[in-house]
């Protein structure tokens, strides 16, 4: 799994250009990060890599790298 | 049309251009629990119909105080529709959880309350609001902490749910703006497993996950259509492999599959909710590229076919195109083509059709034919708000008028045609029986209508109290049946002059003479009551076309903008009609 689908995801769901997203993007650098948008990109993200996110580690999730780090502990290879 | 995931309605909102469709709308969003997302997905999903809508949601569980303070956000937002959503949690408070720590006594007092509580709310929505509203139903529980003894128990968790969605649907039979959406079968539909999501419910009291949001949207513009006229009024249907299996031409009449084996069940299905929807007021048409003889022995001897020769009100069984056809259709029924649903299961002629009329709905059925029933029931677009008596009786009619066009085709002149017709008109106040006919033909009527004047019932009633405007209807019959209320009318009294402020005819009996016929006989009556002029307005349309020289052939003079009839003028009564005023 590479970086550049997860970050399609993100793009798409906050519908912004894939350029626009690194690993330090945040709430303060998209400006559609809400907390509920959030919600739906963790939807997408299950989905797409076939895992599941629990709420205490959605809480932890306050930028791009926080997400790639979840799915790391679930095996999730960036390589 | 395809449901997509919540994210796409998100992001096309931010990007949809919308064009002024002339069909604008405002819904406001109350709810319990989170809405986010139903705004954009509405928004979209309007714009993919052709109307545009203004939307609101309320601050989050704020339906109370947004209902109850009339400085509210949601007063200042003058919605025409608001959808209220609100979730068995919230209504039932502890006894969610606990309904037993509470006699039984305790919990019918608690149920009555609840409603009551709803219905002081509903009052004020249609009161001080003067809003529609769709209230949905509460989801009867899964789970009960009595677990398998729940069914013995007296006026149980359930039977509290069951009570107030009783008396809510009590209420809305009997409140014209009020709709009861059974939220419960939606649930039922989609399983409360997918719609309720745990997680997502501590996050952010998400009570209904995202991709079920946009279906329970496009249930909520099911509603929409009907209030903008946008309700689809006839079926067009092709034959070979759309309402029977094979192809007739070379399977001959023993040889189609349709009947009660497997290969035939998915068409005897898909025949009888048809049928269902014909029996509710929906026009039946048929366009196939078939040898007119093979498909009508099907049509009238195969002992399977659930629709009857009678039941189509026009059958165009030709080798003509499918375009040719799809006019003549709309012609002879008089029913504008963006008020047709097209089933056919050949790919070619459903993209010709798109194509060239795309104004028509076009399904895309699917090589099996086992879902074409579920297809068909999943559209939303045959709601109506209001079923009336003519409802009803209107596929016979257009039946009748079908009967009308192979007669006049057989009448040498159209003088002769009309003579023959024996038409008779009465014209009649409005009474509380033909208001909701009334407000329906106001709110329908496209073609013969000089003002496109929208009235919703409330504002019908209205108008029939006030002595300073007269609100009328006619009926029309003649050698082939009666035609029912087709035709309203409401003026506005100003002295000695009136103001048509409402003349329309229903497009199925234009070209008759029958509305230089009623409006004589208007001009009669007011000549009799002292009317020294009529004033009327001819406001152009897209689709009025019809009406737009009816004033000036009347003999209806242009003064400014206004068309104007002086009653010293003698008046022009057609002689082959009969017309009364009862």
């Amino acid at each position: 799994m590479s970086e550049e689908k997860l970050f399609e995801i993100i793009a798409r769901v906050f519908n912004i250009s894939i350029e626009q997203i690194n690993d330090q993007s945040n709430s303060e650098t998209i400006d559609s990060w809400d907390s509920f948008t959030v919600y739906i990109l963790l939807d997408e993200i299950e989905l797409a890599y076939n895992v599941s996110i629990t709420t205490e580690e959605s809480f932890e999730i306050k930028k791009v790298n926080d997400i790639k780090n979840i799915l790391k502990e679930k095996r999730v290879n960036f390589a | 049309m395809e449901i997509k995931k919540l994210s796409y309605y998100i992001n096309q909102e931010k990007i949809i251009k919308s064009k002024n469709y002339g069909k604008k709308i405002r819904i406001a969003f109350l709810g319990s629990f989170t809405l986010n997302g139903f705004e954009e997905t509405i928004q979209v999903q309007c714009n993919q119909e052709k109307i545009n809508c203004i939307t609101y949601n309320a601050p989050y569980n704020q339906f109370n105080e947004e209902i109850l303070n009339e400085n509210s956000d949601l007063y200042k937002f003058k919605p025409d529709i608001i959808f209220l959503l609100i979730d068995d949690r919230t209504i039932l408070d502890k006894l969610f959880y606990f309904p037993y720590e509470y006699s039984e006594e305790d919990r019918r007092k608690f149920a009555e309350e609840k409603y009551y509580e709803l219905e002081n709310l509903i009052k004020i929505i249609t009161e001080k609001i003067q809003s529609k509203l769709v209230i949905t139903n509460f989801v009867i529980p899964t789970y009960s902490p009595f677990g398998i003894f729940e069914s013995k128990m007296e006026f149980g968790l359930k039977d509290i749910i069951l009570h107030i969605n009783k008396k809510l649907k009590e209420l809305s039979k009997n409140q014209d703006s009020v709709y009861l959406y059974d939220f419960n079968s939606f649930v039922t539909k989609h399983g409360e497993r997918n719609v309720l999501e745990y997680k997502k419910m501590f996050l952010g009291d998400i009570k209904i996950s995202f991709d079920i949001i946009p279906y329970l949207i496009y249930e909520f513009v099911g509603y929409l259509k009907p209030i903008l006229g946008l309700n689809k009024k006839c079926i067009v249907l092709d034959l070979d492999n759309t309402l029977w299996g094979g192809i007739v031409g070379e399977d001959g009449i023993e040889g189609i599959k349709l009947g009660p084996d497997p290969a035939g069940r998915p068409f005897i299905e898909f025949q009888k909710v048809i049928k269902s929807l014909l029996k509710s007021g929906i026009i039946l048409a048929i366009n196939s590229k078939n040898n007119s003889k093979d498909a009508m022995k099907v049509i009238k001897e195969h002992p399977h076919m659930i629709l009857k020769e009678d039941d189509f009100a026009c059958l165009k069984i030709n080798w003509n195109d499918k375009i040719a056809n799809m006019r003549d259709i709309s012609n002879e029924l008089n029913i504008g083509s963006d008020s047709m649903v097209f089933f056919d299961d050949d790919p070619v002629n459903r993209e010709l059709i798109k194509i060239s009329m795309p104004e028509i709905k076009t399904i895309d059925l699917p090589k099996d034919p086992s879902s074409y029933a579920l297809i068909l029931r999943g559209l939303n677009d045959f709601n109506v708000l209001k079923i009336t008596d003519d409802d009803f009786k209107r596929a016979k009619m257009y039946r009748q008028e079908y009967d009308r066009h192979v007669f006049e085709s057989t009448t040498k002149n159209l003088e002769e045609y009309l003579k023959k017709l024996d038409i008779k008109v009465k014209i009649r106040l409005a009474d509380k029986f033909s208001i909701p006919r009334i407000s329906q033909l106001s709110l329908k009527t496209n073609q013969f209508n000089l003002t496109t004047k929208r009235y919703q019932e409330e504002e019908i009633k209205k108008f029939v109290k006030d002595d300073k405007m007269i609100v009328g209807c006619a009926e029309v019959e003649d050698k082939f049946g009666e035609s029912g209320i087709t035709n309203m009318f409401i003026i506005k009294k100003n002295n000695e002059e009136w103001i048509l402020d409402t003349f329309l005819l229903s497009c199925r009996i234009i070209g008759r003479g029958i509305e230089e016929g009623i409006l004589s006989k208007i001009i009669e009556i007011g000549k009799k009551e002292g009317i020294k002029k009529i004033k009327a307005q001819f406001i152009p349309t897209e689709k009025n076309k019809p009406a737009e020289n009816f004033l000036s052939d009347f003999g209806f003079q242009k003064e400014e903008e206004d068309w104007v009839f002086l009653l010293q003028n003698s008046i022009k009564i057609p002689t082959h009609l009969s017309v009364k005023f009862e």
